[in-house]
């Protein structure tokens, strides 16, 4: 497993930064069937993090556990050091409720999942409203803003059903963006999307990247997560079985990631 | 004996007391309409719920759909009034025996509506940090409220059709109006006809009414009532667009400049 450079610094030296979220011994078992045995994981401030592996490998709920749409069944989930996993016995760290945790944690899904009874402004909006209890004005100027900043402002008004599936997936990161969230997860953001429409879901993603918003991103688009990811997890069997810093699609080290990699090329 | 030699003429002289008979009709079914409307969403969520809840709401739902309109009319206004000791008037009989009828069939309705909706918005609205509750009243339950429309507008019918029974218990709807009618002018065949027809021009009515109610929640608004209702909203977001436009060009050329 490559190492993260910022783990070989000395501990206890101002450079160390505590990662903002933090997976210790994570397990997600379904009824009797575990899918998740045992996951670690340490994602940074400012951090692109992309999840890849075959499919059942576990990375959506890796990625849900994060969220706690999906509850963990033993481990550790800390996020800006509060506790919203299981946790382990012998800590007796602050705990923070799974409303709190969704309030700082953003998610676009696969499906879009926008409220086809509202149009695009409000669909952004009613968010704000609810969780952030912002008026109705206040909410649908600034959900206009994250509008615009998604290239959509023009069709606010357009409900989900007069929207193609790209400016669906954009109105969701907008929603998403809008409720600033420190962290925000991406699951195959554009795998439900007609390959022409790909491309202005992924540019709209990588404005996100680039105002330093950590990402956690589920995708096989490689060429997308060559580009974005600081941290590059690759998942098989519930397990993470290699990770590794920019470049490791061309250096990674393990016989199961480069079969993988060779297989989908 | 033709078609005309009955006494046409007793629909029109009657019409007020044959009309005022279908509002009695109305006003008991939509005051119990409203009711089963709250009782039957209650009931479907309590079905969606836990088990340790959901067998009241099953209990419930299979006891009281299985009732006919007249026999539950006669045991709240004979067997109820008096264990309760509470004497209802025909009107209010009326309104609880359809409200504990049609609460049953309403709970069924919402319950198939609301799982019609994709659990995704759900977790969408979870995700995005609302309150099960407030997704419940802000996504769930105004796309389950479209689905359901049509099968209320039925049941609305159906209730109306039901106080037809409700003559035992002596309250003054169509079929009261109607045999009051025909005691005194013996001409059954005439005022049964027009009972008829005044039930199926309710029906109508009412289908009418619940088209242009669903059309009012179709997305994006295209009938003339939902455009209108949505007008205003409408400009409210142009202003809004517009506004964002001119700030977002205004720091552009600033940029330029
Ligand atoms: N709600 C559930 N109930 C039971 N099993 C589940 C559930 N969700 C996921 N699983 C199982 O957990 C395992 C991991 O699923 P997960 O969806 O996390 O995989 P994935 O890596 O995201 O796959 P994909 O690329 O197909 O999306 C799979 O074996 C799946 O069948
Ligand atoms: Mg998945």
């Amino acid at each position: 497993m490559s190492t993260r450079v910022d783990e070989m610094r000395p501990a206890g030296g101002n450079a160390v930064k505590t990662p903002i979220v933090q997976i210790r011994g994570l397990h997600k078992s379904f009824g009797q069937t575990e899918v998740l045995h045992g996951i670690n994981l340490d994602i940074h401030q400012g951090e692109h993090v992309v999840l890849f592996g075959p499919s059942g490998s576990g990375k959506s709920t890796v990625l849900r556990s994060i969220n706690l749409l999906e509850e963990p069944t033993k481990g550790s989930l800390k996020v800006d050091g509060v506790e919203y996993g299981p946790g382990f016995a012998d800590e007796n760290l602050k705990r923070g409720t799974k409303l709190q945790l969704r309030r700082k944690v953003g998610m676009v899904f696969q499906q879009f999942n926008l409220f086809p009874h509202l149009c695009a402004l409000d669909n952004v909006a009613l968010p704000q409203r609810k969780a952030q209890g912002k008026s109705m004005s206040d909410a649908r100027e600034h959900a206009a803003e994250a509008l615009r900043k998604v290239g959509l402002l023009e069709r606010a008004g357009h409900y989900p059903s007069e929207l193609s599936g790209g400016q669906q997936q954009r109105v969701a990161i907008a929603r998403a963006l809008a409720l600033d969230p420190d962290v925000i997860l991406f699951d195959e953001p554009t795998s439900a999307l007609d390959p022409e429409l790909v491309g202005e879901v992924l540019k709209s993603m990588r404005e996100v990247a680039e105002t330093g918003m950590t990402i956690v991103v589920v995708t096989h688009e490689f060429g997308f997560a060559r580009e974005i990811g600081d941290l590059n997890v690759f998942m098989e069997n519930g397990r993470i079985v290699e990770s590794g810093p920019r470049g490791f699609y061309d250096n990674c080290t393990t016989e199961r990631a480069k079969e993988f990699l060779k297989a989908v090329k | 004996m033709s078609l005309f030699d009955f006494d046409w003429g007793l629909i029109w002289d009657n019409r007020g007391a044959l009309i005022n008979g279908m509002w009695t009709a109305l006003s008991v079914s939509t005051v119990a309409l409203l009711i089963s409307t709250v009782v039957g969403l209650l009931l479907a969520v309590l079905r969606n719920g836990p088990r340790s809840v959901s067998w009241i709401a099953v209990g419930y739902i299979n006891v009281f759909r299985g009732v006919p309109a007249l026999v539950s009319v006669i045991w709240v206004y004979f067997g109820l009034s008096l264990v309760l000791g509470i004497s209802f008037s025909v009107f209010q009989a009326g309104v609880i025996a359809l409200s504990m009828l049609y609460s049953a069939f309403l709970a069924e309705i919402f319950r198939s509506a609301l799982t019609a909706v994709p659990h995704g918005h759900t977790e969408a609205g979870w995700a995005l940090g609302m309150r099960t509750s407030q997704i419940f009243f802000s996504v769930s339950l105004p796309q389950a409220i479209k689905i359901a429309l049509p099968n209320i507008g039925s049941m609305y019918i159906g209730m109306v059709k039901d106080t037809s029974t409700f003559t035992v218990i002596g309250l003054l709807e169509v079929v009261r109006v109607t045999q009051n009618l025909v005691a005194t002018t013996f001409q059954p065949f005439v005022l049964y006809t027009a009972a008829a027809i005044i039930y199926v021009i309710a029906a109508f009515a009412i289908d009418l009414v619940f088209r242009l109610v669903e059309g009012v929640y179709v997305r994006p608004p295209k009938a003339l009532l939902g455009r209108a209702i949505r007008a205003r909203q409408r400009r409210n977001i142009d202003k809004i667009v517009a506004k964002t436009r001119a700030s977002s060009l205004a720091t552009a050329q600033l940029f330029v400049k």
